[in-house]
């Protein structure tokens, strides 16, 4: 009898730690291992304000590793990636497609309704048709094109391998270098330590470059004098943080600078002087870890965002109080 | 079957298992090479574990997992991809305003990267490696703002390169293989 009892207490004892085991894999504590030396990106990222603007409707291009957008003064909208150029009108419809010697870096609508385009290691100018005008190999061997801006007479490129904005004319013969260090006409010179370096054209017809590694943008005449220069260093969505931004930048018709970031991903308008009006999008609109976010001006007010991550061209539009 | 047959059985099939076997080693030697019919996924000589920066996700393990104190893993400089940031966001927490080299500025919970003024605005970060802990922390801050040339790697003169590593084991990205011992870094960077 007592070997009975014995018998029957041991396996109800092995059952239950059975179901204790079952128990502890199925229901045991499920949250992931906390990491003790969190950089705290999370933080930072959920740190921004609420934007004044709101996505209002996306384009989704065929072409692929999307990279560069500029718009025309009618609102189409000009996209340049992998091996192509496509161009919409401002409704979204697709006007025209053609193919590129290699993938673009950086392309910008010109006063004359051409495009003028850095693939590579080289120019293209090109008309909306797909006729090509005019082409002209990079500086040096060591460039690396990320940004092209155009005026009727000249065309800007911005190099970040060799950290110098050249002026070519329309047949590309070099004109001049801007932005060379030179203590004597007080250029500090360009901080380039990624491929991010853009360069535009103010609807004013002033040159501005992007000194990204110290998050300012410089005026320059068509001298390669500095004229004037904005941006401070700050976390705070006012200013421009990381080691290099901002990444791209363009400008709206009334001359107010839309600036985009990465690292903390973000896209704002700031006043003609450079002062901080708009948060466009903050990093909650875009995956983590996005770059090279090229932004264009559209109609109405509306700011077009290239996102290579989700290869999508994102409008998004004021909201009604601003 | 006679008894003599039966013999002779059994000697042709000793025979036939002795060539089989030579065969099979024979083959097995001339074509032990990654991608052959005998060596297909497999590595020629000694193997050792090591980290692949592409998959890392700085979750800490790496520091906290391994068998050695502090862990044989350590931050690693690709100079070639550095930008010589003055303000580096490897080296200073995020939202310093002045750019010195307070420890109360620091990143790094253990200051085990040195900045050094190299000329105007540019400074090199060295990596202390007796300092290093292996956390990631500063590889975080370097591939989020910057160009990602902190990484870790499995520094090799410290591993013990247990048979089953300990960090591999709870790596959540999946970030650890074997490699060879004659190529036994994946940092990535320009020319590398």
């Amino acid at each position: 009898m007592k070997q009975k009892i014995i018998l029957i207490l041991a396996i109800a004892i092995f059952f239950a730690l059975i179901a204790w085991m079952i128990g502890d894999l199925f229901t045991g504590n499920s949250e992931p291992q906390k990491n003790p030396f969190d950089y705290g990106m999370k933080a930072l990222r959920d740190a921004d304000s609420i934007p004044d603007f709101t996505e209002a409707v996306s384009l989704k291009p065929t072409l692929s590793e999307i990279t560069s957008i500029s718009t025309g003064t009618d609102g189409r909208i000009y996209i340049a990636g992998r091996g192509g150029v496509e161009i919409f009108n401002s409704s979204g419809h697709i006007l025209n497609r053609f193919t590129i010697p290699g993938n673009a870096t950086c392309l910008s609508y010109m006063p004359d309704g051409n495009l003028a385009i850095g693939i590579e290691d080289h120019v293209e100018l090109w008309s909306p048709s797909g006729v090509l005008i005019a082409a002209w190999p990079a500086a040096d061997t060591a460039s690396v094109i990320t940004g092209v801006a155009a005026t009727p007479a000249l065309i800007y490129v911005a190099d970040a391998g060799k950290k110098i904005v050249y002026q070519y004319n329309r047949d590309g013969k070099l004109l001049a270098k801007i932005g060379e260090k030179d203590p004597v006409r007080k250029i500090p010179g360009f901080i380039i330590p990624s491929p991010y370096f853009d360069v535009a054209i103010s609807p004013a017809g002033d040159l501005w470059v992007a000194n990204t590694g110290r998050h300012k943008l410089e005026k320059y005449g068509s001298d390669g004098s500095l004229l004037i220069s904005w941006g401070e260093t700050s976390m705070a969505v006012e200013g421009f943080t990381g080691c290099c931004n901002p990444s791209h930048f363009t400008f709206l018709r009334n001359g107010s600078f839309v600036t985009s970031e990465k690292g903390i991903e973000r896209v704002k308008v700031y006043s003609p002087e450079g002062v901080f009006q708009f948060l466009v999008a903050g990093s909650e609109s875009f995956d983590e870890g996005t770059r090279g976010l090229d932004l264009a001006a559209g109609l109405n007010g509306g700011i077009l965002v290239l996102d290579p991550s989700r290869n999508l061209i994102r409008i998004f539009l004021p909201n009604k109080k601003n | 079957m006679d008894k003599q047959s039966r013999r002779k059985f059994i000697r042709m099939a000793v025979r036939g298992a002795i060539l089989g076997g030579m065969a099979i080693v024979t083959g097995d030697l001339l074509f032990r090479q990654e991608g052959s019919l005998f060596g297909k996924n497999r590595k020629s000589g000694p193997t050792v574990w090591q980290l692949d920066p592409a998959k890392c996700i700085q979750c800490g393990r790496c520091a906290t997992e391994c068998v050695k104190t502090p862990s044989a893993v350590k931050c690693t400089h690709a100079y070639s991809m550095c930008g010589y940031c003055n303000l580096c966001s490897g080296y200073f927490k995020p939202g310093t305003k002045t750019l010195d080299t307070g420890g109360e500025k620091q990143l790094c919970p253990t200051s085990a990267i040195k900045r050094t003024f190299v000329e105007d605005p540019f400074y090199e970060y060295t990596i202390d490696e007796a300092l290093c802990i292996g956390c990631g922390k500063c590889v975080k801050g370097c591939g989020a703002f910057g160009n990602g040339s902190l990484q870790l790697q499995v520094q090799h003169h410290i591993c013990d390169n247990c048979n089953e590593c300990s960090i591999a084991r709870n790596c959540p990205a999946d970030a650890y293989r074997r490699v060879p011992l004659t190529d036994p870094y994946l940092l990535k960077g320009f020319g590398m």
